[in-house]
């Protein structure tokens, strides 16, 4: 710290002359100013200065902005320097000013487009020719009409094949390209790794293979063949996270007490698919749930059989 | 019939500054026999974390089909201030920390009726004179 009160020192030492000129000049240039105000005055006072019409409105513009900018220095001046701005004449110059440049605005605003095309010829430097400031009516037109007019023309030309495209209201895969090859492929892999996994594999496996048998040590928690499903992971995962015990569903409850209902029969006579597809001499079926049950004398096929009599 | 064959291991332990307290899920291993009872995992959790067993509270214990490994989870409070002041009622009144009171649904329910026909101060002994009447 001390050392940079020195540096500050030195720093000092070298602008004193500097800041003094400076001071200097700003005097002089103070002075010159008041003398011109002074002739000017003087000048319009004699009548020499035109005022008749009054100043333009641009002219008014700037002369205010200026002054504006003038009274905030002096206030931030006053305050800077720790002097109360109470009663202050700049005060209600600033006030008068504000009112002014107001009122100008929405006139500004209504001037905008001339002013615009002025400044633009001046810059450009093009014709001075007056039917250049006429309006443009290209300008009205939105550039957004301008798609819609183009989509109105290719419905024209679809609406001749009066091909009926219906509304894309539910979501439906997307399949990014995938060709029906490699989707069937992925099918036929998918397929295979099931049947590596289904009971009849396993059997054999046991009986063939010298691993040791493993008895059910997950029974419940691994309900299917490699392991616990999707759904009995995530239940576990909710109830070790949050240390709760969630509620047995009524489907639970039902396969606790009857394991192999519906399932049984299923599982005994759907075993020659699964060898099939690991030669490769099936292709994969779809899973098919089984149809329903006539449903008795109101169900449809009841309804059928009474019609075809 | 053979006791004292159980394996507890503790997952997923977290101490949880919030609650004061430390929460695990506790697996029970004991092939060939039943559950084993709270009160006696509550004493090998005490001895594992060195923890007064009055402040160990376990629940949710679930045997996995086949038997043989039993889940469930366990907290062990700092104090047995905290845990009186953060463990649900039913939980204290397992461990005899907490007695619910004896009225029954309906008598409250009645109670409350009965108080509906009187104003102000007259409400306690509204409440109190009918309780007494037979």
């Amino acid at each position: 710290m001390v050392q940079a009160g020195e540096d500050a020192e030195a720093v000092c030492q070298q602008d004193l002359p500097q800041a003094l000129k400076l001071l200097f000049e700003m005097n002089e240039s103070a002075d010159k100013v008041s003398s011109l105000v002074d002739s000017m005055l003087s000048q319009v006072k004699r009548g020499e200065l035109a005022t008749e019409e009054g100043l333009s409105f641009l002219e008014v513009k700037y002369h205010t902005l200026l002054s504006y900018l003038i009274n905030l220095s002096h206030v931030v001046l006053r305050k800077v320097s720790g002097a109360s701005i109470y009663n202050e004449p700049c005060i209600d110059r600033l006030v008068e000013l504000r009112t002014v440049l107001e009122r100008l605005r929405p006139i500004d605003k209504r001037l905008k487009y001339q002013i615009d095309k002025l400044v633009k010829t001046a810059v450009t430097g093009e014709s001075s020719d007056a039917s250049s400031f006429r309006a443009n009516p290209d300008n009205m037109v939105s550039k957004l009409d301008e798609d819609a007019d183009v989509n109105e023309d290719e419905d024209a030309a679809t609406e001749k094949k009066s091909v009926y495209v219906p509304p894309k209201l539910a979501p439906v895969r997307y399949d990014w390209d995938e060709s029906a090859a490699s989707r069937q492929e992925k099918l036929l892999e998918r397929a295979k790794r099931r049947a590596l996994s289904s009971a009849m594999v396993r059997e054999l496996r046991e009986e063939f293979l010298d691993a040791p048998t493993e008895l059910g040590s997950r029974v419940d928690s691994g309900a299917g063949p490699s392991g616990p499903s999707k759904e009995d992971r995530e239940r576990q995962e909710y109830e070790e996270t949050y240390f709760t015990r969630l509620p047995e569903t009524k489907d639970k409850r039902k396969k606790r007490k009857l394991p192999t209902i519906g399932s049984l029969a299923n599982e005994l006579t759907n075993f020659e698919s699964d060898f099939r597809v690991l030669e490769g001499e099936v292709m994969p079926t779809k899973k098919r749930k089984s149809s329903k049950k006539p449903t008795g004398k109101k169900g449809k096929k009841g309804f059928k059989k009474r019609k075809s009599r | 019939m053979t006791e004292g064959t159980a394996t507890i291991r503790t997952r997923k332990f977290m101490s949880n500054r919030l609650l004061n307290r430390k929460q695990m899920v506790v697996d029970v291993i004991h092939p060939g026999q039943a559950s084993i009872a709270k009160t006696v995992i509550r004493e090998k959790l005490a001895k594992m974390y060195k923890a007064p067993a009055d402040t160990i509270f376990v629940f949710g214990f679930k045997t996995a089909f086949g038997g043989g490994k039993t889940t469930g989870f366990g907290l062990i409070y700092d104090t047995l201030d905290f845990a009186k002041k953060f463990e649900p009622k039913y939980r204290l009144a397992r461990h005899g920390l907490y007695e619910r009171p004896k009225t029954t649904r309906k008598q409250r329910k009645e109670r409350k009726n009965r108080m509906k026909k009187v104003r102000g101060t007259k409400k306690t002994k509204v409440g109190a004179a009918a309780a007494k009447k037979v």
